[in-house]
């Protein structure tokens, strides 16, 4: 049996206000397969599951159509509903126990279904009720108690058991997991995995994405009552193409991914449609989304637009005026007038030597906008260089850079001043980084004296004002007039930081930032890039030789090695599945800087495989030819290597 | 272990019935022992009912006898409750008399009341926002504001003396012999008022209150599964909703009891109708003290022992009951 | 938080009506002695004579004027019913406090007190003391309280109980607030509703009572009272004074306890959140 949402549209009705739960939902459930309802809370999940049922109080408004093979819900009278409710399709509700009543015994709620339904005699539906609950774990000695009487394990088995034992075709299941302990955790999961196998159409409403990731087929993924993305489960972490979808995988603790809990800026806990009277007494309906901190002036979502915009990394200015559709995009559908998560940067075949040194051996990389990317490297490996032609700071010998869509090198000679504004560096050594004669106010305030991005003086101040505090720095006057051989190598790379960041950019290219501080302060300013990153919906490039770190904040990892990329892909399969054997020595020597005893003599003017000297798995072939790009299973991962460890 | 704590819940509340129960009788004992000294004749010489030498000496005897509390408690359980000077009768044959009377006034009172509140509490909530429901609740809120006073003398006046449908007094017409069936319909006949104006007392709180607790029970989970589950809806509101509503009527029916007593007897006085509560307004017009004394104290325990009835029941109805801490 | 409550307690008709009738309650009990056009233990008029222009109600079968015997019956009425209930509130008040704050065996031994007195029926004491040492009405009243704590304690306990653990009464407790401080200051305002509510239904039991007593001509008979008016009344329902005589302080009474009821049920309605519906 199928179900076909289309369209669907649920607000909830108070005095004048009304509380949009759904906005034109489409959806389909197939037999067989496990979909995943993804969102966090006022995401409308739990509407969508109970409007399946018709189970919308009756201050609901719903629009659009339900129809299950065919047979519509929406607008069906109780008594035709009474009919396949149960029998045909059923419902594990949240929140244990409040779902059995009290004064009721356990048997007799799982058989109830079956005398009503089919009429069968007490006797028999006892019987069958009994063999349901034993087949989850429940023996007779604990059917015939009552709902008090249960541990909460035993009450989601007791829950399972009354939910299957009409063998529906549809089977919905909101949070079936929330606070159970490992065992029936995995119980209920084996269980569900079942009812799929057996040909039923699984919903699986869950804010956890781990258990969605895991457990089902397919994910869509619900943002204030809109379906913003639906994707194969295995794309989630590897392959998001909206960027709620990829923040929210960042803001999940999973056992799986490394880099710390990101988070999404700004609030939305739901949307509300009030009636504004107009000045000619008419009624205007206008909606907003509702958040800590949104009062009526300045909570209002865009009249039309995206609804994600308000928290997006990378809205563009259309953003909030065009209304956006779910398109589709491979096996996904996606929501976004961008098209899911836009480049922020492409760079193609770039290649830099300096001299006889090929610094840099034809090398393509492209970065997602919101995306942290780590290009990890010894010294020598060329990563600086690649990151400097990335920042515009370097121009490449052969190959083409584009920026938002744009290529770099025209851009560069026609006004170069409006990419540098977009692009913000920090340097190595911070104390080399700054003019000695200039105070904090002058380092900080000199990007936009350069770029004349502002010209009112109060802004401008303001601005400075702002971005240090932003970086945790005073803001006082005398600490304003400071010069720079008065403050600690902390505060002065968190100046540097602040100055890379007073323009507003983009793209922030950092360049081993925390390697000159000491280990505590690494540790704070490491944090802070992360926290302003999902503030401000920085793309960033990071340069580092230190694994341990890259592991802590990228999403993505590129290995170098004598001026080559190595193995490029998402950190998760990185650290967990390296396929490259250099990058599994970096791992294995643990953090500590890998000796820099050379790439081989001559660098990467040499043919062959750049690891071929010290490889194990070395073979003729890696000292002849460069190893073509190989694409690893999971998609996005990348390696140069004729002998991939798999 | 469950099976230990359920006893320890209930042997808990049977103490406390038990200890009350003989607080009241020895209350009842000690109380003519706080009486100043010669009340007998104050007492007596106000009143309607003289007494002759031997009585008063009789009087002043059970009151003055310093009779152990023992063998109180024998003579209270062997009936021996002492002689009314109003009646010149035994005052268990007085009560026995009367009881029956009662029982019946306020058994089917009570069991009409709460039969009727309760399903007309039921389907109101069930048909919540309604004009029904809306007058429904806000008649029997006005109803609830009259007292049995109120009600007992304006049905008196429009029945009984206006319309002269239904007698004025009594539990049956006296000095008449009737068949079975004649005396059955005779005693309905008077039964009708004294019965109407208690129902129109006890219906409007069995109502609000069923009313109320159903509206809360309706928005519990577990009726939006039952829903779910596609069971018709007479099912969910009775097995189901009303189910689980009956529990707070239960405990409330114990807590009213106070306020209840007071009304009954109110009305069987006003009435003239032959039960505990009249016998009691005459044992107080006639300063009948013993008397006063045996009604308040059998009554008392009978309310106890009605109470003691409740709270097991209680249990029996709500399974969470038994185990909680 | 209390001003919409306030005002959804100013939108409810109950408790606009119960309020209405309360104020002209108030109003004839305070300035009742005036009002009386005579004194009410004057027994120099001719007996059950129909109502004239100096007796607005007539004059009962003692000789007494019925108005102002009316005006001081329902003053007796409202003062017992008050006083009653001020004493059963401060008494339940007090001991749910103390139960809440102290727990252990105090807790534990008061709880056991309540639910004995809960099981006795105090109508019967009451009756019992009444007709046994004829006292006043003021130690009736408050025999009467002692007896009806049980309900409002157990009530303020529950309540008080939730408070306690509350973060703002643990946040004040680390700042080194005593235990008088947070009674005081956090858990008292907390409860208020509940005093209103406890006060208000055991004012209406009180009332009820003082009437019924006195019906039961368990009062001093010289005491005005709206039971005795009808009790006296009743005697003669037979002939035609019933409706100058009877039914006024019928109708009183029934007013004043439907005032009383109305007030508590509306109290209920908007205080218990439990009790409010939506939409």
């Amino acid at each position: 049996m199928k179900v076909a949402i289309d369209g669907l549209s649920v607000a909830y009705r108070t005095k004048d206000h009304a509380l949009l739960a759904l906005d034109q939902v489409c959806l389909n459930l197939v037999p067989g397969r496990i979909t995943a309802l993804v969102g966090e809370s006022g995401s409308g999940k739990t509407t969508l599951g109970k409007s399946l049922m018709g189970l919308l109080p009756d201050y609901a408004e719903v629009k659009g159509s339900v129809r299950l093979d065919g047979q519509e819900i929406v607008g069906a009278s109780e008594k035709s509903l009474n009919e396949i409710r149960w029998t045909r399709i059923a419902m594990l509700f949240q929140n244990g126990a409040a779902n059995l009543n009290p004064v009721h015994r356990i048997i007799d709620q799982v058989a109830e279904p079956l005398i009503q339904h089919s009429g069968a005699k007490k006797g028999e539906a006892e019987l069958k009720a009994r063999e349901n609950l034993e087949r989850m774990g429940i023996p007779a000695s604990q059917a015939v108690r009552f709902p008090h009487e249960l541990s909460g394990g035993e009450i989601q088995r007791v829950l399972l058991a009354m939910a299957l034992i009409m063998d529906p075709e549809i089977l919905i299941l909101d949070e079936p997991t929330a606070g159970l302990d490992a065992m029936t955790k995995s119980f209920v999961s084996r269980i569900i995995l079942g009812a799929r196998d057996q040909g039923k159409a699984v919903l699986l409403i869950t804010h956890d994405l781990d258990l969605a990731r895991n457990m089902a087929d397919d994910l869509a993924m619900l943002y204030l009552g809109q379906v913003m993305e639906t994707l194969p489960a295995r794309d989630l972490l590897m392959n998001p193409l909206h960027p709620y979808t990829l923040a929210l995988g960042r803001s999940y603790p999973s056992l799986e991914s490394h880099r710390d809990l990101g988070g999404i800026r700004g609030d939305a806990f739901y949307r509300v449609v009030h009636r504004h009277e107009e000045k000619n007494g008419g009624l205007r309906p206008h909606s907003h989304i509702v958040g800590a901190g949104a009062s009526h002036t300045n909570g209002h979502s865009p009249p039309k637009g995206c609804l994600f915009q308000p928290r997006c990394t990378q809205a563009v200015p259309e953003c909030t005026e065009k209304a956006v559709a779910l398109m589709e995009a491979g096996t996904h559908r996606v929501r976004c007038l961008r098209g899911g998560i836009a480049t922020q940067l492409e760079l193609k075949r770039v290649s830099k030597r300096y001299g006889n040194i090929a610094a840099l051996g034809p090398t393509s990389l492209s970065l997602r906008a919101g995306e942290i990317f780590c290009l990890v490297g010894e010294t020598g490996s060329g990563k600086t260089t690649l990151a400097m032609i990335a920042a515009g700071v370097l121009q490449p010998d052969q190959g083409r850079r584009m920026f938002e869509g744009r290529d770099m090198d025209q851009w560069i000679k026609e006004e170069y001043r409006s990419l540098a504004r977009k692009i913000g560096v920090v340097y190595q050594n911070p104390a080399e980084a700054v003019s000695h004669r200039f105070s904090v106010f002058d380092i900080v305030v000199e990007p936009l004296k350069i770029q004349e991005q502002l010209r009112d003086k109060e802004e401008i101040r303001k601005r400075v004002l702002r971005v240090l505090s932003d970086v945790h720095l005073s803001t006082e006057l005398d600490f304003l007039g400071r010069y720079a051989h008065e403050l600690n190598m902390g505060a002065l790379q968190r100046l540097c930081i602040a100055r890379a960041l007073v323009s507003q950019p983009s793209l922030v290219v950092a360049d081993e930032p925390t390697s000159s501080l000491d280990p505590s302060v690494q540790a704070k300013v490491l944090k802070m890039m992360l926290d302003l990153q999902i503030e401000k919906g920085l793309t960033m490039l990071f340069i580092t030789h230190d694994l341990g770190v890259a592991r802590k904040i990228s999403d993505r990892i590129g290995v170098m090695l004598a001026g080559r990329l190595v193995e490029v892909g998402p950190t998760v399969q990185i650290m967990g599945r390296a396929a490259h054997p250099y990058t599994k020595l970096l791992i294995a020597s643990a953090g500590g800087e890998v000796s820099a005893d050379s790439a081989g003599p001559g660098g990467p003017s040499t043919k062959g495989c750049p690891f071929a000297v010290r490889c194990d798995r070395v073979q003729e072939e890696c000292k002849e030819v460069f190893p073509e790009q190989v694409r690893l299973k999971e998609g996005r991962h990348l390696a140069w290597c004729h002998f991939p460890v798999t | 272990m469950k099976g230990n704590l359920k006893s320890m819940r209930r042997g808990h509340y049977t103490v406390a019935y038990l200890l009350a129960a003989l607080v009241m009788i020895y209350v009842s004992y000690s109380v003519p022992r706080w009486l100043p000294g010669d009340f007998v004749t104050a007492m007596y010489s106000s009143s309607h009912v003289t007494l002759n030498a031997e009585q008063e000496a009789g009087l002043r005897a059970y009151y003055t006898q310093r009779q152990g509390f023992g063998q109180y408690l024998v003579d209270f359980f062997t009936l021996r409750w002492g002689y009314s000077y109003a009646f010149l009768t035994p005052i268990s044959k007085l009560i026995g008399e009367a009881l029956p009377w009662s029982l019946l006034l306020l058994g089917t009172a009570h069991l009409l009341s709460m039969v009727f509140g309760f399903l007309a509490g039921v389907e109101a909530a069930w048909r919540r926002g309604g004009v029904i429901e809306k007058a429904g609740v806000g008649s029997m809120t006005v109803i609830e504001g009259i007292p049995e006073i109120g009600t007992a003398v304006i049905l008196l006046l429009l029945f009984a003396l206006h319309l002269g449908w239904l007698p004025a007094a009594g539990g049956e017409t006296a000095y008449v012999t009737h068949s079975a069936g004649q005396r059955i319909m005779d005693i309905g006949r008077h039964l009708v008022l004294p019965l109407a104006t208690l129902f129109l007392a006890y219906l409007p709180g069995n109502f609000l209150l069923t009313r109320g607790s159903m509206v809360m029970v309706l928005k519990e989970q577990f009726i939006e599964t039952a829903r779910a589950k596609g069971l018709p809806p007479l099912r969910i509101r009775y097995a189901h909703a009303a189910r689980n509503a009956l529990l707070p009527m239960v405990t409330r029916f114990g807590l009213r009891i106070a306020f209840m007593l007071t009304g009954a007897l109110v009305v069987e006085t006003i009435y003239a109708y032959p039960g505990l509560g009249t016998l009691l307004f005459n044992a107080i017009a006639m300063r009948d003290l013993p008397l006063i004394q045996g009604i308040v104290l059998f009554s008392s325990l009978l309310v106890l022992f009605v109470n003691l009835a409740l709270d097991f029941l209680y249990g029996w109805i709500d399974p969470r009951v038994k185990y909680a801490s | 938080m209390h001003l919409d409550l306030r005002r959804e307690l100013e939108k409810d008709p109950w408790f606009v009506t119960s309020a209405g009738l309360a104020l002209i309650l108030a109003a004839l009990v305070l300035a009742g002695p005036w009002l009386a056009t005579h004194d009410p233990h004057d027994m120099s008029f001719r007996p059950l004579t129909p109502p004239s222009s100096e007796h607005w109600l007539g004059i009962n079968d003692g000789g007494m004027d019925i108005f102002s015997e009316l005006l001081y019956g329902i003053r007796n009425t409202v003062l017992f019913g008050l006083l009653t209930g001020v004493t059963a509130l401060v008494i339940g008040v007090a001991i749910g406090l103390v139960c809440a704050w102290f727990s252990g065996w105090i807790d534990h031994s008061l709880m056991r007190l309540a639910d004995i007195l809960l099981a006795i029926p105090a109508v019967m004491i009451l009756i019992l003391v009444a007709a046994f040492f004829r006292p006043p009405p003021l130690t009736l009243g408050l025999i009467l309280a002692a007896l009806s704590w049980p309900t409002t304690a157990k009530a303020i306990r529950a309540q008080a109980l939730v408070v306690k653990k509350g973060l703002h009464v643990q946040a004040a407790q680390q700042m080194g607030a005593s235990g008088a401080y947070i009674i005081w200051r956090h858990l008292m305002p907390e409860l208020f509703p509940l005093y209103l509510i406890g006060f208000t239904t055991k004012a209406r039991m009180a009332m009820f009572m003082e009437a019924s007593l006195s019906f039961l001509g368990l009062f001093d008979p010289t005491r005005k009272s709206l039971g005795m008016m009808i009790s006296y009344a009743l005697k003669y329902y037979y002939l035609d004074i019933w409706w100058n005589w009877l039914i006024p302080p019928i109708l009183c009474l029934t007013l004043l306890i439907m005032t009383v009821t109305f007030l508590a049920i509306s109290l209920e309605k908007v205080f218990d959140p439990r009790l409010k519906e939506a939409w």
